[in-house]
């Protein structure tokens, strides 16, 4: 084996590219590797980045074949990447850090870890914050401060590769991540930079700042603001002073035209409702993804939609467990309780739903919180806890998911909220998985072994949001819990929703569906569910 | 009909035409009325219409005209009706008003051009209602409906918050000059308040729907589904969607509850709530129509206006033994007189100075009692109101439903969701007076969005007042 890898790495550092290609092939052969051999190899493909490739046109595809391989030994080669990264030329600087965004998660703490570290090398940060700028998942946001002070940096190297990867944030992020104070400071900067004396970091302004537009990120005055100054840019106000650099011109002139008005047509507003996907949880449980590209652009974690499956029927409250912005698609799981619910599990893959309206409710609440915090959800609330687990986790903060259920079976959705969750403990009744007992023993677990839990999210059948909420009371934990209310039109005009909130009369589709838990009246809410029991049950008998 | 008999009526002098005899319309009889949702009033016949109209005695200077939120010119069409001129007498209405079906239904014309009606000072006023309604009807039996001509497109585009009285009537004063109009709807269904407030008793859906249909012709576009604010937000519209304005109607959405115990148990719904079940979503049918709606056998209603008399008569027709409360007498009664009055005919139990006070409940929080305090009314004070004031004395009746009909607050989905529009302490959405237009740019309103809750007439007043403003606006 030691003498295979040898071979190997020879065949790396080889001049011939025949050589370096063949050992590339015999890499992905390769079983059993050690940590340790990982990271002799690592830093053999590695050398491949900074080979000059002028004359040797198989060199870059060598390159990428390397990077490629670098990413399959996982988080044990990140320090050793990491400490490549700071000192790697422009070259291999893009593969280096690509190599390490791969990673995801894992990579943010000991990129932050170093850049602490090498705070006065400004080359070093240079190639930091180009690394940073490959990142797609959230949790990049907790450089996001480092990436804003570097912009303002002297070091016009630093400055636009930091203004690059504030862009490239914008666009692969989900932008309602970026609060308000955020979004001013993330555009002051950049627009600050639109008068930089090196066009270089002029352009990578303009092209953020459109970014920024684009996804939304702007108020109407910065709107303004924007228009103005790319009217500047491009000559196109009149005053004869463009800026003289062709690609700050051209970052300008191609989002000039978005920031004016566009008309659309009526049938851009059309949504098909169409079923994508219908997958089976557990019996008379599905998972559906659903074409509605308008609601899809604007859903919120904790927001719910209303379906109204076909002409006939009524119109069904939903958790939303998930959506796909770029794709037009909402995931929804629907559990057969009555006559509609049923009828809609009825419907397959290529039905359309008659009517959706979304997203309803506000936002689930959100921030950074220096404890644990706990979501937890049981039957149709499992998937609705994802988005609000996900946003948690981005904003930096620990999240532990709990599901329960009567039966291992009936566990739903734990592959999805593993991945929007630090750990998952799952609960049975029946104790045929994970902890036996109710999602209230996976709790009182939890507050015995964590540090400190700051936050608990309950959703699901009002008796265990009830149970979970009598359990943090006495200790004084923040719990919020999702109403799942019976409703009509879900904007706030008929109050069927409505329930007693710490006394006062709320509206559960208006203000909700999130309240403090511990203000609810669970027993006027438990018996406003019951209003319609008789008919439910006259309704299925005429399935 | 003819010239001749045309000709006939203008001899009349104004002396004889007040000596006429009021033509009251005929109700189906409240024995078979209360028993189904066919419209209650018949209409008038042909010669009926026109022996109402001759009364008219064509004021130079019709008080009626300025009585009328939307300026109809009312004593020409009453003269093209005397003159048999149907669809002509339909044609002059829709210059002004082109929902005369609905509003020579709901109008609540004994506090517009009816009460200033010169004949009504001696007698009965001419009954300009029924003729605007009898006007329509005409017209739509026998399809005489011109579709007007839509000039050039001007090339602006306006966003309609709402397909309500207010939204609809804008998209149309809109659309006749040349813009384009899409009109965002919350519901699977256009006509608002007219389609989940009014009863079918008292308005048929197809009138609705062929109002609608009427505006699509001529180009208006609708989409369903769509709750601005959440979906797509004013900024939105103006900016990504390319609106030149935004005109927004988006109700009174907001029912008041009261503040007694026993107002959030089982079996007590909003006036917005019980209608909404029913009228959109047809719980009447249930369970062919899958909306449940739980009634019981007693059914007390609070609050005496024109939703109240709505919410009395549906339970009633949905086979309740039913009961209005209302805490002061019935001098006060808000409700329309023609409302009150088709409502005292139907069987219904009233409870004058009334205040309910609690809402008895058994032990799974259905209502089973409603507990009143008895009222009396006080002294009329400087503004001449006389309040109603607490005796101390209690009574208590039987109710396993109840159905709060007190009014409404304003919507509060746009004003929560843009902070650039400005609203008063009640949540009414503050506008300029002359134009309709809110604290926002480009943004205009108007309806029970800027007044709190009013009629149909007068949402679709402050409609063309904002049309007209929204046109100078766009135009630049």
């Amino acid at each position: 084996m030691k003498k295979a890898i040898e071979n190997i790495i020879n065949g790396l550092k080889s001049e011939d590219e025949v050589s370096v290609s063949v050992a590339l092939d015999e890499i992905e052969q390769l079983s059993g590797l050690t940590d340790d051999d990982k990271i002799a190899l690592a830093s053999a493909l590695a050398l491949l980045f900074y080979r000059d490739h002028v004359g040797m046109s198989e060199m870059i595809s060598l390159a990428n074949r390397a990077e490629k391989q670098i990413t399959r030994f996982g988080s044990v080669v990140i320090p050793f990447l990491i400490d490549e990264l700071v000192s790697a030329d422009a070259e291999s600087c893009a593969h280096l850090g690509r190599a390490i965004a791969v990673n995801g998660a894992n990579a943010i703490a000991p990129l932050l870890d170093v850049w602490n570290r090498k705070r006065t090398d400004q080359y070093a940060l240079i190639n930091l914050t180009q690394a940073l700028a490959y990142f797609r998942i959230p949790e990049v946001l907790q450089a996001l401060p480092e990436i804003l002070v570097a912009a303002e940096s002297d070091n016009y190297q630093l400055s636009s590769n930091a203004i690059n990867a504030m862009g490239k944030l914008v666009v692969r992020i989900d932008p309602n991540l970026f609060d308000e104070a955020l979004r001013q400071q993330m555009f002051d900067i950049s627009f600050a930079r639109l008068s930089d004396s090196r066009s270089l970091v002029r352009m990578q302004a303009a092209r953020t700042l459109g970014k920024l537009m684009e996804k939304g990120l702007l108020t109407n005055t910065q709107k303004e603001r924007l228009q103005t100054a790319y009217c500047a840019i491009t000559g196109k106000d009149g005053s004869n002073d463009w800026d003289d650099a062709y690609i700050v011109r051209h970052e300008a002139k191609c989002y000039l035209p978005l920031l004016k008005t566009t008309p659309t047509s009526v049938t851009h507003y059309q949504q098909s409702f169409k079923i994508l996907s219908k997958r089976e949880l557990c019996p008379n449980t599905f998972h559906y993804v659903i074409e509605a590209p308008l609601i899809a652009r604007k859903l919120q974690a904790g927001q719910f939609i209303i379906i109204r499956p076909h002409e006939l029927s009524e119109r069904i409250p939903l958790s939303i467990c998930g959506w796909d912005r770029e794709e037009g698609h909402i995931e929804v799981v629907i559990m057969s309780v009555g006559k509609t619910t049923l009828q809609m599990n009825e419907m397959g893959v290529g039905d359309c739903f008659k009517d959706i309206v979304g997203p309803l409710g506000e936002r689930s609440h959100v921030r950074h919180y220096r404890g644990t915090c706990v979501v937890i959800g049981g039957g149709f609330g499992t998937g609705a806890i994802i988005p609000t687990a996900r946003d948690l986790k981005a904003l930096g903060s620990r999240v532990i998911g709990v599901i329960g259920a009567r039966s291992k079976e009936l566990l739903i959705m734990v592959d999805e909220l593993k991945a929007a969750c630090d750990e998952v403990i799952l609960t049975t009744n029946d104790g045929s998985a994970g902890i036996q007992g109710f999602v209230t023993n996976a709790l009182e677990q939890i507050i015995k072994e964590e540090k400190r839990v700051s936050h608990v999210l309950a959703i699901g059948p009002v008796p265990m949001m009830q149970a979970v909420c009598e359990l943090t009371r006495p200790i004084g934990i923040e719990t919020m819990v999702s109403l799942n209310a019976l409703m009509v039109d879900g904007t706030g005009m008929c109050g069927a929703c409505r329930i007693s909130i710490d006394g006062k009369t709320k509206f559960a589709c208006f203000h909700g569906p999130d309240f403090d838990g511990h203000k609810v009246d669970f027993d006027q809410l438990t018996k406003r569910q019951k209003m319609f029991v008789a008919e439910e049950k006259q309704a299925l008998e005429t399935l | 009909m003819s010239e001749k008999s045309a000709k006939k009526s203008t001899e009349l002098s104004n002396k004889q035409r007040m000596a006429l005899s009021f033509q009251e319309m005929s109700l189906l009889p409240p024995e078979e009325r209360v028993k189904n949702f066919e419209e209650v009033p018949i209409g008038y016949s042909l010669e009926e219409a026109i022996a109402e109209a001759q009364r008219c005695i064509q004021c130079k200077k019709p008080d009626c005209v300025d009585g009328c939120p939307v300026g109809i010119d009312i004593p020409a069409f009453i003269k093209l009706i005397e003159n048999g001129n149907m669809a002509d007498a339909a044609k002059k209405i829709r210059e002004k008003n082109f929902l005369p079906a609905a509003c020579g239904r709901v109008c609540p014309q004994d506090k517009q051009c009816q009460a200033v009606c010169v004949v009504g000072k001696k007698k009965e006023p001419v009954d300009i209602g029924s003729l605007e309604r009898y006007a329509a009807d005409y017209e739509r039996q026998h399809g005489t409906l011109e579709l007007p001509e839509i000039p050039p497109a001007t090339g602006k585009r306006i966003a309609i918050v709402g397909a309500g009285p207010a939204g609809l009537t804008c998209a149309y004063e809109l659309r006749i000059r040349g813009h384009e109009v899409v009109v965002f709807e919350a519901f699977h269904r256009a006509g608002g308040v007219l389609v989940y407030g009014i009863p079918r008793f008292r308005l048929p859906m197809d009138i609705i729907d062929e109002d609608i249909k009427f505006l699509e012709k001529i180009g208006v576009k609708f989409v369903y589904n769509m709750i601005i604010g959440k979906i797509l937000s004013l900024d939105d519209l103006l900016e990504q969607e390319g609106f030149d304005a935004v005109f927004v109607a988006s109700g009174a959405g907001l029912p008041k509850m009261l503040d007694i115990p026993g107002v959030n148990a089982n079996g007590v719904y909003s006036a917005n709530e019980y209608l909404t079940r029913i009228y959109l979503m047809q719980a009447d049918k249930f369970p062919k129509y899958s909306t449940p709606l739980y009634q019981g056998k007693k059914v007390a209603v609070i609050g005496a206006g024109n939703t109240a008399m709505d919410v009395l008569r549906t339970a009633k027709r949905l086979g309740a033994d039913t009961t209005c409360y209302y805490r002061r007498s019935r001098g006060e009664a808000p409700a329309r007189t023609e409302e009150l009055k088709h409502a005292e005919q139907e069987f219904l139990n009233w409870r004058w100075l009334a205040n309910p006070v609690e809402f008895i409940v058994d032990e799974d929080n259905f209502v089973k009692q409603i507990k009143c305090e008895k009222m009396e009314l006080s002294d009329p004070d400087t503004s001449g109101r006389r309040k109603p004031l607490p005796t101390g004395e209690f009574f208590t009746e039987d109710a396993d439903t109840v159905v709060l009909s007190l009014g409404c607050d304003v919507n509060p989905m746009i004003p929560a969701t843009d902070k650039g529009i400005k609203t008063n302490k009640w949540g009414i959405i503050i506008v300029d007076e002359e134009s309709c237009q809110t604290t926002k740019r480009g943004v205009f309103a108007g309806g029970d969005a800027i007044t709190g809750g009013a009629t149909v007439i007068l949402a679709m007043g402050q409609a063309k007042t904002a049309a007209k403003a929204i046109d100078r606006y766009v135009r630049g």
